[in-house]
């Protein structure tokens, strides 16, 4: 495990470095998802890791990630149904010391997507101060910071409509007709927000926004305010 | 990475357990295929792929949305339409195979999501599982040729794309060159220099009792001589490739190019009636797009021999049956093999002038009957004249007829290896009767018109469809005008040819049956030509003739005559209709009759029409009918 760790060691502390005016039609993308135990950032932990790597607008299917870990913290009964995921599958799951670095491999320099991400980022950096004292260096941006700006700058149309509280990827997506498993699954999640981004991108287009500077601006992970942070309201757990 | 149950491929597996070919695939193979997707969104109103623009690399599987294939017409620039594909369905496999240019551009109707397989994959499906390769050599491919295609036929006549020939063109029909072969203890020089002095690409290696063992091609000698320590006195053996890969001469093309993609190689050896019958290159089908029909005409202006035009001429009837499948018109098909069929004559006159020098005077070939009205289908007898300027002196007229002789003869000889038989009725410029000065000609014409025996009115109607072919082209226009001037008024000679206009009425009964021949060879049987394509042909050289119209083809005169002949600006859509699906009734039948080896007549079986085939047939013969007892009004006096 720590030889690997050496291995990853530029990737833990390096700085990703992004030339604001290129554009992203084909810069490297790494949709992801965390599922968790609960939303206590001090009590719960993180259950799995999934995610995709885009180029642009399209999703490579044969290079994906997608590991359960042996969590510190017992799971919850209401978490296990929602993700199907029961003790005992993930009690002979890796420790998250290892996915995580095997995590940081695969994301290696490429820009981090999430939905609502910065509660996947809370959980994972608290992980990576604990094991590597660093937090993720990569770039990070929002899907939900996105369509919140895209919902205000572009005409009103069927895709920002979304029910009282729209803040959940799966009412999001209702509106772009993106089809959803049924099982909440980290890499089925990061398929999801991952279309979910396809999507968005005709749309960044149409309001005029080009370049990887003005997406990671308007992607800025969104912080949500503790009201919507309901139990039930966010797929994560 | 990562280990774990991955949603998305069970996703993806599902979706493709429901799409042909990969329903055929095993999970464990589904599975490979879904890691090897990639999942591109296009929004409403995307151009995915676009005409014209360089070959693709990947497949795309619709998994949600539709998309329109359409061509940017060459003539005009508009868009037709050729084609829809939803959900399951999958585009462009034609030009990643092909590796041509795109030939559709493809755009997206709504939201549309599609898998993307790239060329590598597929190439592995297609080699391992032969469900794939029949899947879209039948389904996608005659889907391709028999419906996208048609569309088209209505925007181009001359335009006939090449790719469609890789599947309705066997290879044997293509490998026509000479296998040249070597011994197996033949050296790597040797056998070098044997290509390198016959120009070819490749050679046969034999083993002792005569059997093909291996092939050398240029690409060995690179690879295996060239780059590597060169061992030029060692045996070609040592180089060459093997075991051989030998196609059979029944083949489609496209089934040799995806061999060739399969095994990366770029020569197939083909056989026919278990011998060796040629090898076939890649370079071959670029070759190939040389049987439509615009670089066919290419290929003839090549030639520099009648030999080489024998081959090219050869193509010609495989060009109707493409044009057919294409469901082109028949006033196009018929036009289009005219082009060609002027291109090879024009061919040939040029090859019998290089070999006998200048003319000694300004001559014009003259082509006649269904040739000068351009309405050929399959190869036609000969029906030609040659007219050339009066001679001044009688030393002039003699070199003229000496020269024009051996002319004439050298023509007729060369058509014939072309395939044109010599014409019965021998009306053809070798004829001196038909080989003639202008005012000999002149006084031809006058004699039939003013005295219209049976002989003259037969010659009339096939001499006065001429057309200038080659040569002086004022010659035959300053016979154009004379004519003209003389079928001024002359209503007796107009009237013979009203009764020939009309002596066979159509065979529609009163009970709305056809009326066919009632017994002996032709039982059942409805001659198209006598009974439906002449009495047409007739009625509208009548009419062209009373109005001096100078234009021949039938089609062409209708389209003269529309504001200049009262009985046409009624008629003349359903004139041309009645043209066009008798002709086509006519291909169909003879282009049967022709591949399955019989010699092609005119009698079609009505019974064997479909309902709409017989409607229209119906249709045009009660448009006849009328057309014939207007002119049995207008001609009263001088219908007997």
């Amino acid at each position: 495990m720590f030889r690997h760790l050496r291995h990853i060691g530029d990737l833990i502390r390096k700085k990703r470095l992004v030339d604001p005016a290129r554009p992203f039609t084909d810069a490297r993308f790494v949709v992801m998802d965390t599922e968790l135990t609960g939303l206590d950032e001090k009590r719960d932990s993180i259950v799995s890791i999934g995610a995709v790597r885009m180029t642009g607008g399209v999703i490579d299917l044969g290079d994906t990630f997608y590991q359960l870990v042996n969590p510190d913290t017992a799971l919850s009964a209401s978490s296990v149904v929602i993700h199907e995921i029961t003790p005992s599958e993930v009690a002979a799951k890796p420790p998250i010391d290892a996915v995580l670095a095997e995590y940081l491999a695969y994301a290696s320099d490429d820009i981090l997507i999430g939905h609502f991400v910065s509660l996947d980022l809370a959980f994972l950096n608290r992980e990576m101060r604990r094991i590597f004292k660093h937090e993720l260096r990569n770039p990070v941006i929002d899907t939900l910071s996105i369509h919140e700006w895209l919902s205000r700058r572009l005409p009103p149309r069927a895709c920002f409509t979304a029910p009282p509280l729209g803040y959940r990827l799966y009412d999001i997506v209702k509106g772009f007709d993106i089809p959803v498993n049924v099982a909440h699954n980290a890499i089925a999640d990061a398929y999801t927000t991952a279309q979910l981004f396809q999507r968005l991108l005709p749309l960044l287009a149409e309001a005029g926004i080009i370049t990887l500077g003005d997406l990671l601006r308007i992607g800025t992970p969104f912080k949500g305010n503790d009201g919507l942070a309901v139990s039930g309201e966010f797929s994560n757990f | 990475m990562g280990s774990e149950r991955n949603l998305i491929i069970d996703d993806t597996v599902a979706f493709l357990k429901k799409v042909p070919p990969f329903l055929s695939l095993d999970d464990i193979n589904l599975q490979s295929v879904a890691r090897h997707l990639f999942v591109e969104f296009h929004p409403k109103g995307t151009i995915i792929l676009k005409q014209n623009d360089a070959p693709g690399d990947s497949l795309r599987i619709i998994k949600k949305g539709s998309v329109k294939v359409s061509v940017i017409s060459p003539e005009d620039g508009s868009e037709v339409v050729i084609d829809y594909r939803g959900e399951g369905d999958s585009f462009d496999f034609l030009s990643l195979m092909s590796r041509d240019s795109l030939r559709a551009n493809i755009t997206t109707m709504e939201d549309t999501i599609c898998y993307v397989l790239g060329i590598n994959p597929l190439l592995q499906l297609l080699s391992t599982h032969n469900s794939f390769t029949e899947y879209f050599l039948k389904s996608h491919i005659t889907k391709y040729v028999d419906r996208v295609v048609r569309e088209m036929q209505d925007k181009s006549t001359f335009h006939s794309g090449s790719d469609r020939l890789l599947f309705t063109t066997r290879i044997g029909d293509i490998a026509n060159k000479k296998v040249i072969s070597v011994p197996e203890d033949t050296t790597i020089q040797a056998a070098a220099r044997i290509m390198a002095n016959k120009r070819i690409s490749s050679v046969i290696i034999m083993d002792q009792d005569n059997r093909p063992q291996g092939i050398v091609t240029d690409r060995d000698l690179r690879e295996k001589v060239v780059a590597k320590d060169p061992r030029v006195k060692d045996s070609v053996k040592s180089i060459m490739n093997f075991p051989l890969i030998i196609v059979d001469a029944q083949d489609y093309c496209f089934e040799i190019i995806l061999k060739m993609i399969k095994h990366n190689i770029h020569h197939i050896l083909v056989s026919k009636d278990g011998e060796l019958a040629g090898v076939i290159t890649n370079h071959d089908f670029i070759m190939l797009q040389g049987t439509s029909p615009l670089s066919l005409t290419k290929d003839i202006e090549n030639q520099q021999t009648i030999d080489g035009l024998i081959p090219v001429s050869k193509k010609i009837n495989g060009i109707v049956g493409t044009l057919l499948k294409e469901g082109a018109r028949a006033s196009n098909i018929i036009k289009i093999i005219t082009e060609i069929n002027d291109h090879l004559v024009r061919k040939v006159l040029l090859l019998a002038e290089k070999k006998l020098g200048r003319p000694p005077s300004p001559y014009c070939w003259l082509v006649l009957g269904s040739e000068g009205r351009r309405e050929q289908t399959f190869k036609t007898d000969q029906d030609n004249a040659l007219v050339y300027a009066d001679p001044a002196t009688e030393s002039e007229a003699e070199a003229q007829n000496e020269y024009f002789s051996a002319f004439s003869e050298i023509v007729r000889d060369g058509l014939i290896q072309c395939g044109f038989p010599p014409c019965p009725a021998n009306a053809m410029a070798s004829n001196p009767r038909w080989r003639q000065p202008v005012r000999r000609w002149k006084k031809y014409f006058a004699d039939w018109i003013d005295n219209p025996t049976q002989d003259a009115v037969i010659n009339a109607v096939t001499f006065f469809d001429f057309r200038p072919m080659y040569g002086d082209f004022h010659l035959a226009e300053s016979l154009r005008d004379h004519l003209n001037a003389l079928l001024k008024d002359k209503k007796v000679f107009l009237g013979h040819l009203a009764n020939m206009a009309i002596r066979n009425p159509p065979p529609i009964g009163f009970l709305k049956s056809f009326v066919v021949e009632k017994d002996g060879e032709h039982k059942d049987q409805l001659n198209i030509k006598i009974k439906g394509l002449a009495p047409l042909v007739d009625i509208v050289r009548l009419f062209a003739l009373e109005k001096g119209v100078r234009e021949t083809s039938t089609i062409g005169r209708i389209e003269a005559m529309r504001n200049l002949h009262t009985m046409v600006t009624e008629n003349a859509d359903a004139l041309e209709h009645a043209f066009e699906i008798i002709m086509l009734l006519r291909i169909h039948h003879q282009f049967e009759q022709i591949i399955s080896g019989q010699e092609a007549d005119n009698f079609i079986y009505p019974n064997r029409l479909s309902n709409l085939e017989k409607r229209s047939l119906k249709e045009a013969f009660h448009l006849v009918t009328m057309m014939q007892n207007l002119i049995i009004e207008r001609y009263k006096a001088l219908i007997w």
